[in-house]
C-alpha cells in the first residue's frame, strides 16, 4: 500500500439485525444457534474507493442511502459486516456537532473535552484555547455554561474545537450548514484551507458546495455505489436522479 | 492479550480518563449553592443518623458491645462505605452505555474508558466518606490504628472488583434493558448477604463458607480489621479476594472488548 493512500475502502458491506419484536433479541442471544430471529437489512454492499492523500471527495445519497454509516464505518465507530477498510492517519469526525458536549460545563470546559475525545493532550488543546474561542467567535459566553449558549453557537464551538484537532483526516456529516451566513463562510474557508494540505470526506447535500470544493464525488444509492467520478459530472447525474423517486425504502420482503 | 493489556489501555487514553472524570465531578454539585460540602453532608448525616438509632432505639448487638455505640456506629459506616460503592457501579453501569450513545455513535469514543471514569467517580465520593470516617474515628479514640496506613494494599484489589463489575454489567446492559431492572432487585439482597449490620464472626460457622463467596463481604471485613480493629485480615482470605476480584477484572475485559464493536449497533 502507497504511503499517499490515505483511505481504501475494499468490497465494504454492512447489515444491520433488525427485529420484529423486542423480545427476538433476547431469543436470538440464547437459541442463536438453532434458529435466526432476525432479518438481515443490508444497509451498505459491494463499496470500493480508494482515497489520496489531499484529496477532498463527497458523498452524496438520499436520506437512507447508508451515507453515514459508511462515515461510521471509515472512522471506526463500527466494524464492517464484509470487506475491509484502511485508514492511514488521523481522523477527525465531525458526523454530529457538540456530540459529548455537557450543558452544565462552560464552552472553555466541553472544549477541553472535546480535544480528549478526539485524542488531543490536554496541554496541547489548553495551548490551542485561545484559537479555538477565537474561531468559535462567542466572545465571553466561551466561559458560560453551554446550556446558556443557542445551538447555533454550541454547534459553532464544536466545529471550532474539531477544526483545531491537528487531524489528517476530516470527516463531515451534514455538519456545514448549522451556523449563520458568516459562521458558513467561515467553516467553507476553513475547508477549503484543510483541503491543501489534508484529506477531507463530507457528506451533503448542498449540491453547489459540493461541487465547488469536492475533487471527487461518490454517489450512493440503497446501499451500493451508483456514480463515481469528477464532482460536476457525479452532481449532475445525481440531481436528474433525484427529481420524482421517493426516499429509500427498506428492502423488500421486511 | 496479557493481564497488563487492561492496564496499557486505560495509560493510553488517560488524557481521556482524566478530562471526563474532572467533568463528571465537577457536574455533580455545579448549580447548588453548597456545593462540595453536600458530599461530606450526605456522610456526616448518615454516621450521625446510625449513632442515635443504635445508642437509644435499637441498642448496640451483643457482638459488638466491646466497641460501645461508637464503635458499632464506624463499623456499619465502614460496611456501608463499601458497600455503597459497590452499590452505585451496580445501578449505573447498565445504563452507561446508554446514557453515552451519542458521543458513542457519533465520535470515535473508547467506550471501555467508562468503566474506569465511573469507578474513579465513585471512588473519589468514597473517600470523602472515608475521611469523614477517620475523623470521627480519631475524634471518638484519639487515635488512628497505624494498620489502616495498609489500606490502600486492600483497596487496590477491590477497585480492580468493581471495574470487572462495571465491565461486565455495561456489556450486558446494552443488549437488554432489563439488567438495570435486575440490578435493582438484587442489589438490596446482596446487601444482607453482606457483613454490614452483623459481623462475619456473628455467623456460625458453617454458614460462614458461603458469605466468603462474596467478594464485598470480604472487602467489609478485611477493611474494618485494617481502620476499625488495628489488625491485619489473614493472609488466605486477603490472597483468594485479590485473586479472585484479580481474574474478574481481567475476564470482565475481555468479555466487553470482545463485544465491543456490537454495542454500537445495539444502542
Amino acid at each position: 500500500m502507497s504511503s499517499d493512500l490515505v483511505i481504501s475502502c475494499d468490497r465494504v458491506g454492512k447489515a444491520f439485525q433488525l427485529y420484529v419484536r423486542r423480545n427476538d433479541q433476547l431469543k436470538q442471544a440464547i437459541f442463536g444457534h438453532w434458529k435466526q430471529f432476525y432479518h438481515q437489512h443490508w444497509v451498505l454492499r459491494d463499496i470500493s474507493f480508494k482515497v489520496r492523500r489531499g484529496e477532498t471527495i463527497g458523498i452524496v445519497g438520499r436520506n437512507g442511502a447508508g451515507k453515514t454509516t459508511l462515515l461510521q464505518i471509515i472512522c471506526g465507530i463500527t466494524l464492517p459486516t464484509l470487506g475491509r477498510v484502511q485508514v492511514n492517519g488521523r481522523v477527525a469526525p465531525i458526523l454530529a456537532l457538540g456530540a459529548g458536549f455537557d450543558h452544565e460545563l462552560t464552552g472553555r470546559e466541553n472544549a477541553l473535552i472535546g480535544g480528549a475525545i478526539l485524542g488531543m493532550r490536554r496541554a496541547a488543546v489548553e495551548a490551542r484555547l485561545p484559537e479555538i474561542a477565537a474561531f468559535a467567535g462567542i466572545g465571553d459566553f466561551f466561559f458560560q455554561p453551554l446550556k446558556l449558549y443557542s445551538s447555533g453557537m454550541a454547534a459553532r464551538l464544536a466545529f471550532a474545537v474539531c477544526a483545531h484537532a491537528d487531524a489528517d483526516i476530516l470527516i463531515v456529516d451534514e455538519a456545514l450548514s448549522v451556523g449563520d451566513a458568516a459562521f458558513n463562510a467561515q467553516c467553507d474557508a476553513f475547508i477549503k484551507d484543510f483541503a491543501n494540505h489534508g484529506t477531507i470526506l463530507v457528506v451533503s447535500h448542498d449540491l453547489e458546495t459540493m461541487e465547488e470544493i469536492c475533487d471527487r464525488v461518490i454517489w450512493i444509492e440503497d446501499g451500493v455505489v451508483q456514480g463515481m467520478g469528477t464532482a460536476k459530472d457525479v452532481t449532475a447525474r445525481y440531481r436528474e436522479a433525484i427529481e420524482g423517486r421517493p426516499v429509500a425504502a427498506l428492502a423488500a420482503g421486511f | 492479550m496479557n493481564l497488563a493489556t487492561p492496564f496499557a489501555n486505560a495509560w493510553h487514553h488517560r488524557e481521556l480518563i482524566r478530562a471526563v472524570v474532572r467533568r463528571e465531578l465537577a457536574v455533580r454539585f455545579r448549580g447548588t449553592i453548597l456545593g462540595w460540602v453536600w458530599a461530606i453532608f450526605g456522610p456526616l448525616v448518615m454516621l450521625g443518623a446510625y449513632t442515635a438509632i443504635f445508642s437509644h432505639a435499637v441498642g448496640v448487638p451483643a457482638s459488638a458491645k466491646g466497641g460501645g455505640v461508637g464503635g458499632y456506629a464506624l463499623s456499619i459506616f465502614t460496611g456501608l462505605i463499601v458497600f455503597n460503592l459497590f452499590s452505585e457501579l451496580a445501578y449505573r453501569a447498565p445504563g452507561l452505555l446508554h446514557e453515552h450513545a451519542g458521543v458513542i455513535k457519533k465520535s470515535i469514543f473508547p467506550s471501555e474508558t467508562l468503566a474506569w471514569t465511573a469507578t474513579i467517580r465513585a471512588a473519589v465520593y468514597a473517600a470523602i466518606s472515608l475521611g469523614v470516617l477517620l475523623v470521627f474515628e480519631l475524634a471518638l479514640t484519639w487515635r488512628l490504628p497505624p494498620a489502616s496506613l495498609a489500606l490502600p494494599v486492600v483497596v487496590a484489589p477491590f477497585f480492580l472488583f468493581l471495574l470487572g463489575i462495571c465491565w461486565f454489567l455495561m456489556a450486558l446492559g446494552s443488549f437488554t434493558r432489563d439488567v438495570a431492572h435486575l440490578m435493582i432487585s438484587i442489589v438490596p439482597v446482596f446487601m444482607f448477604a453482606t457483613p454490614i449490620f452483623y459481623s462475619i464472626d456473628d455467623v456460625p460457622p458453617s454458614l460462614r463458607i458461603y458469605l466468603h463467596l462474596n467478594p464485598i463481604g470480604n472487602y467489609v471485613e478485611m477493611i474494618r480489621d485494617l481502620l476499625l480493629f488495628n489488625r491485619f485480615p489473614g493472609i488466605i482470605l486477603y490472597s483468594g479476594t485479590a485473586l479472585a476480584s484479580l481474574l474478574i477484572f481481567f475476564f470482565a475485559y475481555r468479555f466487553f472488548m470482545q463485544y465491543k464493536a456490537v454495542f454500537v449497533d445495539v444502542i
